[in-house]
């Protein structure tokens, strides 16, 4: 399988960036487009149509190729991949019914191929203008397709505006749809690993009181002030405008204990005032195990590339194309380290690599199973058996 | 790019004394330079702001962990108070139980001591007609018949004496049983024990209830020796497990036809490495749903007021304390059989 990426800032210049590859002959058969929400998907889509490329989609929070990082733009990988060994599924959850879309996008996965193994992108923001729960769409996901089948991959992004988010294909656009490149396992290998960082800080703590994604309670204390207060904004607690998720949670989410020994990382995106409740973006049921964080330190590069190369080394493999779906708030706290560590994977792989800054990642930690991670950099390399 | 480093390169850009290589290598060497410098200040801004929020988090962490010592630390206070409140009253339960279980005996007690004290009136009175009888022969001057009545007399104060004693040893056996337990174990004839309690036992129940009547069968092993035991507390679990047998016997007669003859057996019997004693009766036998309840602390299925619910539960404490175990038979309508196992001193 060949690959190639591309970037530009506008129509003209992936346009321009397209036809340059092309020229030696490269004859690429999906393109899975990583896009600012200001850059028009509509004419992305039509040049691709134009090369009988099929696009899998999702907007993005900043996205990236090799050697290039931006916000607002478009990065492109583009494959050639015999059409029998893959297909482009997308389904709407538009009428609010999730697991039925699931179900019918697993099923055809499974009617096109044994063993499928996918790529998925799903909504980061869901139809009341709330963080998507990613984890409800790994738990169908994985039910419907069976706990041995791997997927990997993102929920969309909107540039931080947390308004409304896009997954499409050629033909199809959803602010809250699925869309997924289903792969036939057994002549494409997927390899990748989720790995986030943030590291537990203080005393375990417990949920005592909540209620769906509002938390009143933590170790029976008001959530909202013991939050504040122990992260040093206790003058916050009663100022309305205060962004929560944006100048605390993204820094200091909750590292939050859950099967099988692995941790996941949830998020206050709001106060609630009227209920003095914190808003989460995904549920933590009462008596749930977590703790305070500490934001990944710089060496977290270091040990993502670490992993990285250990599984290389392990499974004497190669790549034909890296996809990275980091989490945007990776940006923030890494800063220029997060351009490190995409460069390094890519590096380390030695393949052309796209990737964007999500609003939530799927897939599975170093001998996980398949889960929803948030704050994660998940990575996955494509290969055709020979 | 830092505005000092821009201005560097602005400097070299304009400089016309550097050939376009030079320019070229310098120029990647400063912006290497910024790159370096980007990432020390975010590292020192990251880092900063990292351990300030570390350190608030800490502290107000550690506070609460002190409050919560010291809310621990007084729970523990105020538990050992109750602590100390509970043991308090269970060793007041326990005086209770004492104090319950002499009250059973104490018509047997009467009754046994009734026996000597019949003795040294009849001696007594006997020995004054005899040394009246003396004096009469000592006026007479008839010195060998003085002789033997003396004689007649020595033997009637003996057996006042041994009668006394016996009396005497009845009460004090009863202050014991009231009394605080030693701790002390002493070689004790474990079948005199037996023997002693189950006939205080039946006339003390035969001295409250004129119409209780059972059959008392007893088997003692008379191999089995003296064993080292608490005499106060075995006689205590002996006496519970005597009068438990007799109160079921009793409550069946109470419903059955005449055919039903109420019976009692107690058994001694020398095993292996263990002594055994049993007590056993023919009553109802304990419900099934009631079993796993019996050695429970304040369980008891008698009517309010006529039990305690702490025989069986300090019996089996006193086993243990023993190193010993019990456990019991039953079958419903046939009857219970307690089994004490003890290991003799060897195996203790």
């Amino acid at each position: 399988m060949k690959s190639k990426s591309i970037k530009g800032k506008s129509t003209e210049e992936i346009k321009q960036a397209l036809e340059n590859c092309l020229a030696d002959g490269f004859t690429p058969t999906i393109a899975i487009v990583f896009i600012s929400v200001k850059q028009n998907r509509k004419a992305i889509c039509e040049l691709m149509d134009s090369k009988n490329i099929e696009v899998f989609g999702a907007t993005s929070c900043g996205e990236f190729i090799n050697g290039h990082q931006t916000e607002g733009e478009i990065a492109i990988i583009l494959l050639e991949l015999a059409k029998e060994h893959y297909t482009i599924l997308f389904e709407t959850m538009e009428d609010g019914n999730m697991d039925k879309a699931i179900y019918k996008l697993a099923n055809n996965a499974l009617k096109q191929f044994t063993n499928p193994s996918i790529i998925v992108c799903g909504p980061g923001i869901n139809q009341n203008g709330e963080h998507f729960e990613g984890e409800k769409l790994v738990k169908s996901l994985e039910k419907q397709l069976g706990a041995d089948k791997l997927f990997f991959g993102g929920m969309a992004g909107d540039d931080w505006a947390l308004k409304e988010t896009f997954v499409f294909t050629n033909t199809q656009e959803s602010n809250y749809g699925i869309v997924a490149l289903a792969l036939n396992g057994d002549k494409i290998s997927l390899n990748g690993m989720a790995v986030t960082g943030w590291k537990p800080m203080g005393i375990a703590r417990t949920v005592t009181k909540s209620d769906g994604k509002f938390l009143y309670e933590i170790d029976g204390k008001s959530a909202v002030d013991l939050y504040l207060k122990y992260l040093g904004k206790a003058d916050k607690i009663t100022e309305k405008n205060f962004k929560i998720f944006e100048d605390l949670a993204i820094e200091y989410p909750f590292l939050v204990e859950r099967d099988t020994n692995e941790t996941v990382i949830k998020s206050p995106t709001k106060i609630d005032h009227t209920t003095n409740a914190l808003f989460m973006d995904n549920p933590m049921p009462e008596g749930t195990k977590f703790w305070f964080t500490q934001p990944p330190e710089f060496d977290i590069v270091e040990e993502v590339i670490e992993k990285a190369a250990q599984l290389k080394n392990d499974l004497d493999t190669e790549a034909e194309a890296l996809l990275i779906f980091s989490c945007g708030g990776r940006k923030p706290i890494l800063g220029p380290f997060v351009t490190d560590e995409n460069e390094g994977l890519a590096k380390l792989w030695n393949t052309p690599m796209a990737g964007f800054f999500t609003y939530g990642e799927f897939g599975r930690v170093l001998n996980g199973r398949q889960n929803f991670h948030g704050g994660a950099c998940c990575w996955v390399t494509l290969k055709e058996n020979v | 790019m830092n505005q000092h480093l821009q201005h560097i390169q602005n400097f070299i850009e304009n400089l016309d004394l550097l050939s376009k290589e030079d320019k070229v290598t310098l120029l990647k060497s400063l912006k290497s330079a910024d790159k370096d410098l980007l990432i020390s200040e975010f590292k020192l801004e990251r880092t900063e702001k990292v351990k300030r929020t570390t350190a608030i988090l800490l502290e107000e962490t550690i506070e609460e962990l002190k409050q919560k010592r010291k809310a621990v630390e007084d729970s523990n206070d105020a538990l050992q108070k109750s602590l100390q409140e509970l043991k308090a009253t269970q060793s007041q339960l326990i005086q209770s139980e004492k104090m319950a279980s002499l009250g059973e005996l104490t018509a047997g007690i009467a009754h046994e001591i009734q026996n000597p004290l019949n003795f040294v009136n009849n001696f007594s009175e006997v020995s004054k007609e005899l040394l009246e009888e003396m004096l009469e022969e000592l006026q007479n001057g008839d010195m060998e018949e003085v002789n033997a009545i003396a004689q007649d007399v020595i033997q009637n104060l003996e057996k006042i004496n041994h009668h006394g004693k016996r009396a005497d040893g009845i009460v004090k056996g009863m202050l014991q049983h009231s009394r605080s337990s030693s701790g002390v174990k002493e070689l004790t004839d474990i079948n005199v024990l037996v023997d002693e309690y189950l006939r205080l036992a039946y006339h003390g129940l035969r001295a409250k209830d004129k119409s209780f009547n059972a059959a008392l069968e007893t088997h003692l092993d008379e191999s089995i020796g003296k064993i080292e035991i608490v005499p106060q507390d075995f006689g205590r679990v002996v006496l519970n497990l005597i009068t438990n047998a007799f109160y079921a016997v009793n409550e069946k007669k109470k419903t059955q036809t005449e055919a039903y003859e109420p019976k009692v057996t107690v058994e001694t019997k020398k095993q292996k490495d263990t002594i055994e004693i049993s007590v056993k009766d023919n009553g109802y036998g304990i419900p099934k749903k009631v079993l796993d309840k019996i050695f429970q602390p304040f369980f008891t299925t008698k009517p309010t007021g006529q039990g305690t619910g702490l025989g069986l539960s300090l019996s089996y404490d006193i086993i243990k304390s023993h190193s010993g175990i019990i456990h019991v038979k039953t079958e419903e309508n046939q009857g219970t059989e307690f089994i004490i196992s003890l290991p003799t001193k060897s195996n203790r």
